[in-house]
């Protein structure tokens, strides 16, 4: 009974501030001396070190991000005509989300009031959010940054995406709609 | 006199931390601005601006690891004030 007294005692003491755990742990302090503040203090050269390293990551960061655009931008898709299911009983005045040409490529297919199909890559072309049909506005939408594009060119209305959408081409075959090819556009100040 | 010319030298000391420190973190906002730009130009398909910003941010990189590694103006024989160092080393 009175060792458990002592415990809860000692717990109490503990929990109570900082001097009383000192003294609650004073054996221990004794064999294994450690200041609490002086763990918490980062000294000038430690921060440098780390502004070091974060300099380092920043620039690897902006080279590998580099390295893999330009990667990107040699490799070659192989682009083949795909169906688009359930295009054709798209209703007006709305959009359908498929996939062009490879699986990873997320793309949008906006049927306008008028009948018309257009389809277009989903990724905004300022930081690759995906873009949305609006249909209220029939235009489309990023709202990330809030960026906007014509539904019938891909190109910018306004907002921060440099460059218009990558355009998918498509075709009516039997009824049918197809994507048949994809067209990557450049910004427009030739860079 | 001794005791002034160690107190003149760790103000020294310290003053040039400081001047370090302050450089370091101006190089690295100027990084991370650079792998903003970095990041648009890469989405926007201007490839022509990437190397000299993969560039610009290299040569960050060499001034900062200069700075921490090379320039050591405190443990030089003379302060950066020119006062020869007690025998405190």
């Amino acid at each position: 009974m009175s060792s458990s007294k002592n415990i809860s005692e000692t717990i109490k003491r503990v929990l109570s501030d900082e001097s009383d755990v000192r003294e609650a742990t004073a054996p221990f302090q004794a064999e294994f001396p450690y200041e609490r503040d002086e763990e918490a203090q980062v000294t000038r050269r430690e921060f440098c070190n780390f502004l070091g390293l974060t300099s380092a990551a920043l620039f690897f960061g902006a080279a590998g991000f580099a390295t893999k655009a330009a990667l990107d931008a040699r490799e070659e898709v192989s682009v083949s005509a795909a169906h688009i299911g359930g295009a054709e009983t798209l209703a007006l005045n709305s959009s359908l989300n498929f996939s062009y040409p490879t699986e990873r490529d997320s793309a949008i297919l906006i049927r306008t009031a008028d009948g018309a199909y257009h389809a277009y890559g989903q990724k905004c072309t300022h930081l690759s959010c995906p873009v949305y049909y609006s249909r209220d506005h029939q235009r489309l939408e990023c709202p990330c940054h809030e960026g906007a594009f014509d539904v019938a060119t891909g190109d910018v209305l306004y907002g921060p995406p440099p460059r218009a959408l990558d355009v998918i081409e498509v075709e009516v075959r039997d009824g049918q709609v197809w994507a048949t090819g994809r067209n990557t556009s450049t910004p427009k100040d030739g860079g | 006199m001794e005791a002034e010319l160690k107190t003149t030298a760790k103000a020294g000391q310290v003053a040039v931390w400081q001047a370090r420190l302050i450089m370091l973190v101006m190089i690295n906002i100027a990084q991370l601005w650079i792998l903003a730009a970095t990041v648009d130009a890469a989405l926007a398909r201007h490839y022509s601006v990437l190397l000299p910003l993969v560039v610009a941010s290299g040569v960050c990189f060499l001034v900062t690891l200069s700075i921490i590694r090379w320039w050591r103006p405190t443990s030089r024989q003379k302060t950066s004030s020119g006062y020869l160092r007690g025998n405190d080393r």
